[in-house]
C-alpha cells in the first residue's frame, strides 16, 4: 500500500497495519484486540497528535512505535529500519539514539539527579563522560531547567520534572519524540508550558514529535491529529486526511 | 557519571536495600567462617576427648602366635607413613610398696627419657626415668602412697625386690597411652631383666599422627613384618569414643555442608528480591536505551561488589563468632585449652566465595532484569503471577534421583558412609526445589487454621505467598535447610545417645562396680582362687542383691584381635546384650548352650555373621567354633566376644574375675560403699560407683552431642537471621501494594496483621517442608552410619525434636516479621504509592 505524506521527503515513522493483541489476564484465552490494523506516517519536523478515548489503544499504539512492544502483526519503520527485525540488542541501540520517549510521570530515575538522567542514553552508548555531561547540561538549559540541573527528581514539580523528561528525549538528537500524555498530570498552566517547550522545539530544532493527549487544544497545537476509536482510525480529523 | 555511578546512587537512595543485600551476604559468609572453625574446634576437641579416654591414636604390633617379638624391629616401623613414634612396650604385674601402704599395679617398660623429649608422655613433676634404680609413678599413684619425686620405693617383681627411685610423676592420662591403665613405668632394659624376657618386649606401640588412618597403618606395617608378627588396632582403644567420633564427624561435615547450602539460599533470596524490586527502574533505563546485556551486567556486577564487602563483614562476624562457638564446644567437651585455629586459607576462600556466591546467586535475577517486560516494568505493578518452570522441575527429578542414587550405592558398599553428606543435602534440595509445586496445598491448608474473621488480610496474604512460587520457595528454602537440619541431626543425636546409653544400662546395670586396675593385658596371671575371694567377700555384705563376675581377657579372631567376656546371665528379666535379628529368648537358649556372640564391629571387621566358622584364640589354646548371635555392643568398641562363664571356663579355662557388677537391695546402695572399698583395697581393686561410670558416659555423650547441638544452634541462627531478612525484603519490596491497600482504607492494625499472616505462612510452609526433610535427611544419616556402626540404630520419629524445631521456626518467623509489619505500618503514603 502507498501512503500518502505531505511534504515530499521520505517519512520519517511510518505505522504500516499495526495491530497488538493481548491475552488478557488469567490466561483463560480471551484475547483483547488493542490495536487493529492502524497505519499512518510521520514526516520529519512534523508534531502529530493521537487522540481517542480511554482504552482506544493509544498507549500500545506509540509503544510500538518505540520498540517497547513488538506488534502482534505490521510492521514499524523507523528512519527506513524494520523495527520488528532488530534483536532487543539492536532495539536498545535504537531507543537510546534515535528515540525519545515521555511518559505522563515518573519518567526519571529518582536515584539520579537531573543532569544525569538527561544523561543516562549517552552514558548507556558508552559516549565520554565530558560529551555526556556539555550535552545533557546544553538540553536542559534548551528546556529551561538550567539553574536545577543538578537537583534530584523529587526536588522538582511534576512541570519541572515533564521538561526534564523532554531534556533527555532531545540530548541525543533522536529521529522522533513520542510522548504519552505528557500533560496528563499537570495542571493547565504547566500543560501550556510544556507544550510551548515542545512547538517551540519542532519550530527550532525540526524536531519530529508523536504525542497521545486527550486535550483538543493540545491537539490543535499539532500540525494534525490521529482519531483512534477501538483500535482503528477513526477517519479523517483535523487538517491531515489520511487513508 | 558512569553505569557504576547509577549503581552507588541507587545505594545512596535506598540503602535499605543495598544493606539488606549486604547483611544477608555477610550473614551467609559468616555462618560459613564460623561453622567452620566451630567444626575444626569440634574435630580437635572429640580427639582431646577420645585421646583422654583412650589415649592417643595408635596401632600395635605383635606376635601372632601371643609370644614377645624383637624390639630391634621398632626404627624401621618408624619409616610407615602417618607413624609418630614406635615404643617398644613390656608389662608385668607388680606390687609396690612405700612405707606401710602396697599397692597392686601392673608396671611397663618403656624409653621414658625419650618419650618426654619426643613429648609424647607428660610429666606433671621431675623427668624420665632412666637405668635400672628409676621409676615413674602415675600421678593417682604417687598421691594413694603418698610419694613424690626424688623419695624412694619398693618394687616387687619375680626375680627380687628392688628400691627405685622416683624420677618422674606422669599425668595419668598421658601414661593411659602406653600402659593400657598401669601405673607404674620402669626404663624398658630394667623392666626386661626384671621380668627376664630375654630382651623381648610384648609389643611395639606405633604412634600416630591424628589425621593418620589406623587401617591404612596396619595394613603398610603388615606388608613390613615378618610372618610371626601382626599389626592391629589395639582391643579396647579403638573404642567407643572413636565410633562416636566417627558419627560426629559424619554430623559435622553434614551441618558445615548444609550452611553453605543455606548461604546461598540467604544470598540467593536476597539478590532476587533486590532485583526485583527495581523492575521499574531497569524498565526506564531500556526505555531510554540500556540492553539486557548491559542490565544483566550492571546487576552482576553490583553483585560482586556487594559480596566482597559482605564477604569482609562476614569474615570479621564468623570470626567473631566463632569464639564463644569454640569455648561452648570446649566446656562440653571439658577441653580446657580448643585454640581456635584460622586457616589463612579459609579466609582467603570467604574473600573470593562471598562475590563469586553474591554474583552466582544474582545470575538468574540479573537474567530476568534483562528481560524485563518493558511495558510490566513500567506499569510498576509487582511481578505477574508467575506458574512453576518445568526447568525447575526437571532440577528437582535430578536432585531426587541423586539422592536416592548415592544412597542406594552407599547401602550397596560402593560409596564411603561420608556419601550420605552429599546424598542428605541433595535430598534437602530436592524438597526445597519441590516446593513449589506443593506449595498451593500446603499454604492453602495452613491457611484454614487461620479465624476467619482475618478473612481479608487471609486472601491477600495468600495471594501473596502464591504469586510468586519460586521466590517463595526461595524463602521458605532458607527455613527448610534450618529445619531439615535440626530435625535430621537432632533425630541422629538423640538417636545415638540412645543406643550408647541403652547398652550401658544393659551391659553395665549395676549400682557399683569393682574393676582391676591393672592392664588387661596381663590379666592372665590372675589367679582364680583371688577371684573367689572377691565374690565371696562381695556376696557376704549385707545389702547386695546380686554380684555379677566378669571375665575380660585379650583375644583373637580369625586373627582380628579382640576382647572376651564372659558373664552369667541373669536367670530373668533383661539380657544384659542386644542381638541383631534376633529374639532375647533365641539369644539366651545359644548362650546357655555354650555358642558365643560376637559384636556387630567384630561381626563386619572378620566379615562373618551368624553360623560361620570362627578361629578363637585366648590364653593360650585355640578353638574353631560358629557364630552363635551377632550382638549390638560399644565394650572395645564392638570388637567384643562374648560367652557365658561356664563356656569360658570349658571352651578356654578362664575362670578370672576381672570385674564385678554389684547391685545392691533397694535404698542401701549408698550403705555398701564402705564394705565394697575395704574388698578393693584388699584385692588392689578399683570400686567405681555407678555414678561414676554413668558421669564419665555422660560426659563423652554430652561432650559430642553439645558441640553437635552448638554448631546446629549456630545453624538455627544463621537461617533466622536470613528468614528475618528475607521478611523484611519482602515488606519492603511491597511498599507499593501496601499502600495502595493504605489508601484504600486498610488500618495499620491490618496492614501489620497481614504481614504477620504472610510471614507465619511462610514459616508454616518452611517448617511443615522442613520436617519431611528432616525426617528423611535422618534417615539417610541413619542408613550410613550404620556402615559406621556396624547395626542399624533404631530409627524412631521423635515428636519433641519435630515440636522444637517447628516453635523454633515459628518464634523466629513470627519476631522476623514484627520489625517489618510495624515499619509497613508507618509507611509513608504517598512515598510508598509513588514508589520508584
Ligand atoms: N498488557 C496488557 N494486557 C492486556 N490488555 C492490555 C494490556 N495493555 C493494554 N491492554 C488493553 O488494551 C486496550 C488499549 O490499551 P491502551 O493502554 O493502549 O489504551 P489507551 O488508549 O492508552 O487508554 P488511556 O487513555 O486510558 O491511557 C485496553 O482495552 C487495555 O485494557
Ligand atoms: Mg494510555
Amino acid at each position: 500500500m502507498t501512503l500518502a505524506t505531505p511534504t515530499t521527503d521520505p517519512p520519517v515513522l511510518v505505522a504500516d497495519q499495526l495491530a497488538k493483541t493481548f491475552a488478557a489476564g488469567s490466561g483463560n484465552g480471551a484475547l483483547v484486540a488493542a490495536v487493529q490494523g492502524v497505519s499512518f506516517s510521520v514526516a520529519a519536523g512534523e508534531m502529530v497528535a493521537i487522540m481517542g478515548a480511554s482504552g482506544s489503544g493509544k498507549s500500545t499504539i506509540l509503544h510500538m512505535l518505540g520498540g517497547i512492544t513488538r506488534p502482534t502483526s505490521g510492521r514499524v519503520l523507523l528512519e527506513g529500519v524494520d523495527l520488528a527485525a532488530l534483536d532487543d540488542d539492536r532495539l536498545a541501540v535504537i531507543r537510546r539514539r534515535r528515540i525519545g520517549f515521555i511518559f505522563q510521570r515518573y519518567n526519571l530515575l529518582p536515584e539520579l539527579s537531573l543532569v544525569e538522567n538527561v544523561a543516562l542514553p549517552l552514558v548507556l552508548d558508552g559516549r565520554p563522560e565530558r560529551e555526556c555531561r556539555e550535552r545533557a547540561l546544553e538540553a536542559i538549559a534548551a528546556v529551561g531547567l538550567g539553574p536545577r540541573a543538578e537537583h534530584r527528581p523529587d526536588a522538582l514539580s511534576g512541570g519541572e520534572q515533564q521538561r526534564g523528561a523532554i531534556a533527555r528525549g532531545l540530548v541525543t538528537r533522536p529521529a522522533v519524540v513520542l510522548a504519552d500524555e505528557p500533560t496528563g498530570a499537570l495542571d493547565s498552566a504547566n500543560a501550556r508550558a510544556v507544550i510551548r517547550l515542545l512547538t517551540r522545539l519542532v519550530a527550532d530544532r525540526g524536531l519530529t514529535v508523536v504525542l497521545v493527549t486527550h486535550d483538543p487544544l493540545i491537539a490543535a497545537t499539532a500540525n494534525r491529529a490521529i482519531r483512534i476509536v477501538d483500535g482503528l482510525i477513526a477517519g479523517p480529523d483535523g487538517e491531515s486526511p489520511l487513508p | 557519571m558512569t553505569e557504576l555511578t547509577l549503581l552507588l546512587r541507587q545505594w545512596q537512595r535506598r540503602p535499605g536495600r543495598a544493606l539488606a543485600t549486604v547483611a544477608s551476604i555477610a550473614v551467609a559468609i559468616g555462618a560459613i567462617v564460623a561453622t567452620w572453625i566451630a567444626s575444626d574446634a569440634s574435630r580437635v576437641g572429640y580427639r582431646a576427648l577420645a585421646e583422654s579416654i583412650e589415649g592417643m591414636p595408635s596401632v600395635d604390633v605383635v606376635a601372632r602366635a601371643g609370644g614377645r617379638s624383637d624390639p630391634s624391629l621398632a626404627p624401621k616401623l618408624v619409616g610407615i607413613p602417618g607413624v609418630r613414634a614406635a615404643v617398644p612396650l613390656v608389662f608385668r604385674p607388680s606390687l609396690l610398696r612405700a612405707g606401710d601402704a602396697r599397692v597392686r599395679d601392673s608396671a611397663v617398660g618403656l624409653d621414658a627419657a625419650g618419650l618426654v623429649e619426643a613429648g609424647l608422655l607428660r610429666l606433671t613433676a621431675g623427668r624420665g626415668c632412666e637405668g635400672p634404680d628409676e621409676i615413674v609413678l602415675s600421678q593417682r599413684l604417687a598421691d594413694s602412697l603418698d610419694r613424690s619425686v626424688g623419695e624412694e620405693v619398693l618394687f616387687f617383681a619375680k626375680r627380687g625386690v628392688r628400691r627405685l627411685t622416683i624420677a618422674g610423676v606422669a599425668e595419668p592420662q598421658s601414661l593411659v597411652s602406653f600402659a593400657d591403665g598401669a601405673g607404674i613405668a620402669l626404663d624398658l632394659a630394667a623392666l626386661t631383666d626384671l621380668a627376664g624376657t630375654g630382651g623381648l618386649v610384648d609389643r611395639i606401640r606405633l604412634v600416630l599422627h591424628d589425621d593418620a588412618s589406623r587401617a591404612s597403618v596396619v595394613a603398610a606395617a603388615n606388608a613390613r613384618l615378618p610372618g610371626n608378627l601382626v599389626a592391629q588396632v589395639p582391643p579396647g582403644r579403638a573404642s567407643m569414643a572413636d565410633e562416636m567420633l566417627a558419627g560426629a564427624n559424619l554430623g559435622l561435615d553434614f551441618v558445615t555442608a548444609l550452611t553453605v547450602a543455606m548461604a546461598w539460599f540467604i544470598v540467593g533470596n536476597a539478590m532476587l528480591m533486590n532485583v526485583t524490586e527495581r523492575r521499574r527502574s531497569f524498565a526506564l533505563q531500556r526505555v531510554v536505551g540500556a540492553s539486557g546485556r548491559q542490565i544483566a551486567r550492571s546487576v552482576m556486577a553490583e553483585a560482586g561488589m556487594l559480596g566482597l564487602v559482605g564477604a569482609l563483614l562476614g569474615i570479621v562476624g564468623g570470626l567473631v563468632a566463632a569464639d564463644p562457638i569454640a569455648r561452648n564446644i570446649a566446656t562440653f567437651l571439658r577441653s580446657s585449652a580448643i585454640a581456635i585455629t584460622v586457616n589463612p586459607w579459609l579466609i582467603l576462600a570467604a574473600l573470593v566465595l562471598g562475590p563469586l556466591v553474591a554474583i552466582a546467586a544474582a545470575w538468574w535475577p540479573a537474567r530476568q532484569a534483562a528481560r524485563v517486560d518493558l511495558l510490566e516494568g513500567l506499569a510498576n505493578v509487582p511481578p505477574p503471577a508467575s506458574g512453576v518452570p518445568h526447568a525447575l522441575m526437571l532440577v528437582a527429578g535430578g536432585l531426587w534421583c541423586l539422592a536416592f542414587g548415592i544412597l542406594a550405592a552407599a547401602g550397596a558398599g560402593w560409596l564411603p558412609a561420608r556419601a550420605a553428606v552429599p546424598a542428605g543435602i541433595a535430598t534437602l534440595l530436592a524438597f526445597i526445589a519441590t516446593t513449589p509445586a506443593t506449595l498451593g496445598l500446603l499454604a492453602r491448608l495452613l491457611a484454614g487454621l487461620i479465624p476467619r474473621r482475618l478473612g481479608i488480610e487471609r486472601g491477600i496474604a495468600l495471594e501473596q505467598v502464591l504469586r510468586q512460587p519460586v521466590r517463595t520457595a526461595l524463602t521458605t528454602g532458607v527455613l527448610v535447610a534450618a529445619i531439615g537440619n535440626g530435625v535430621g541431626l537432632g533425630h541422629v543425636i538423640r538417636d545415638s545417645v540412645d543406643d550408647i546409653l541403652g547398652w550401658y544400662s544393659r551391659a553395665l546395670n549395676a549400682d557399683w562396680i569393682l574393676m582391676q586396675a591393672g592392664s588387661l593385658a596381663v590379666q592372665g596371671d590372675a589367679s582364680p582362687s583371688a577371684g573367689q575371694g572377691i565374690m565371696d567377700g562381695v556376696q557376704r555384705i549385707e545389702g547386695v542383691e546380686a554380684a555379677v563376675p566378669l571375665s575380660i581377657v585379650m583375644g583373637s579372631l580369625d586373627g582380628h584381635a579382640c576382647l572376651l567376656v564372659a558373664r552369667d546371665l541373669p536367670t530373668s528379666g533383661r539380657l544384659p546384650l542386644n542381638a541383631v535379628g534376633m529374639s532375647n529368648e533365641t539369644l539366651r537358649r545359644v548362650l546357655e548352650d555354650g555358642g558365643v556372640a560376637i559384636g556387630t564391629a567384630l561381626a563386619r571387621q572378620a566379615q562373618r555373621g551368624v553360623g560361620d566358622e570362627i578361629t578363637l584364640a585366648a590364653f593360650g589354646r585355640t578353638l574353631r567354633l560358629p557364630i552363635g548371635a551377632v550382638v549390638r555392643d560399644y565394650m572395645a568398641g564392638g570388637s567384643s566376644v562374648f560367652l557365658t562363664r561356664t563356656t569360658a571356663r570349658r571352651l578356654l579355662g578362664i575362670d578370672s574375675v576381672d570385674a564385678v557388677l554389684i547391685t545392691a537391695t533397694p535404698g542401701a546402695a549408698a550403705a555398701i560403699e564402705q564394705p565394697l572399698a575395704a574388698i578393693a583395697r584388699e584385692h588392689s581393686l578399683l570400686l567405681q560407683s555407678h555414678r561414676e561410670m554413668r558421669a564419665m558416659m555422660d560426659r563423652i555423650t554430652t561432650g559430642l552431642v553439645g558441640a553437635l547441638w552448638s554448631i546446629l544452634g549456630l545453624g538455627f541462627v544463621v537461617g533466622s537471621l536470613g528468614v528475618a531478612n528475607t521478611v523484611a525484603m519482602n515488606v519492603l519490596e511491597k511498599r507499593r501494594t501496601i499502600g495502595l491497600l493504605r489508601a484504600v482504607g486498610m488500618t495499620g492494625r491490618q496492614v501489620s496483621r497481614l504481614v504477620l499472616i504472610e510471614s507465619l505462612l511462610i514459616g508454616g510452609i518452611g517448617s511443615l517442608i522442613g520436617v519431611g526433610a528432616g525426617i528423611v535427611t535422618a534417615l539417610f544419616i541413619q542408613l550410613s552410619s550404620q556402615a559406621l556402626l556396624g547395626h542399624p540404630l533404631a530409627m524412631s520419629i521423635r515428636p519433641t525434636v519435630i515440636a522444637a524445631n517447628v516453635a523454633a521456626a515459628m518464634l523466629i518467623t513470627a519476631v522476623a516479621a514484627w520489625l517489618p509489619a510495624h515499619r509497613a505500618v508507618g509507611l509513608d503514603l504517598l512515598d510508598a504509592i509513588a514508589a520508584e
